[in-house]
């Protein structure tokens, strides 16, 4: 799992069915110090739990598609969990 | 999940059986700005993208999780067709 900042949103119409109503953005990994590093990427976001700015763990590879309730879906990044604080 | 453009179509007669009827695109990677990048794809269109399209591709064992390319042997699918990408913070 890694840490990640919200910093944009993709808009798609027309999308396969297995991750329609599922929305995507652009997040940026940053350090725990929230210092930014490696290139912005594309994670979904199965559960709507996201916004814009918002500071997020997200898992990649096969485990992102377990995000989805139903286990399907043809992704490689999804968002877990906000994040409130590190400390 | 990367962004990509579609710039041409791959046409094979002869292939592995469960690729019948699956169209293959040829796409360009491409950053979030639309600026191309040097590497290119080979990828199954599962939303019926045409050539010029800006679309969302997915990877490795992922690309075999839609209807249309459930147990196919591939890595990369065409899972979205991008209207619009606005970034809307910045990081220092």
């Amino acid at each position: 799992m890694k840490l990640g900042v919200v910093i944009g949103v993709v808009w798609a119409t027309k999308k396969v069915k297995e991750i329609n109503g599922c929305r995507m953005y652009i997040v940026q990994p940053i350090s725990s110090k929230g210092e930014k590093k490696e290139i912005p990427l594309v994670v979904a976001d199965p559960q709507n739990i996201a916004a814009s700015g918002d500071k997020v763990i997200y898992v990649t590879s096969s485990d992102a598609t377990e995000a989805f309730d139903s286990g399907f879906a043809p992704v490689n990044a999804s968002i877990v969990e906000l994040v409130d604080e590190i400390s | 999940m990367i962004f990509a453009k579609v710039i041409g179509t791959v046409v094979s007669s002869q292939k592995d059986e469960s690729l019948n009827g699956k169209k293959l695109l040829l796409c360009k990677e491409v950053n979030y700005k639309g600026e191309p990048l040097n590497s290119y794809h080979i990828a199954v269109d599962a939303v019926q993208a045409g050539e010029g399209s800006f679309v969302l591709l997915s990877f490795g064992s992922s690309a075999r999780m839609t209807e249309a390319t459930k147990n196919a042997p591939i890595d990369a699918v065409i899972i979205a067709i991008i209207d619009d990408i606005q970034i809307t913070q910045k990081i220092k």
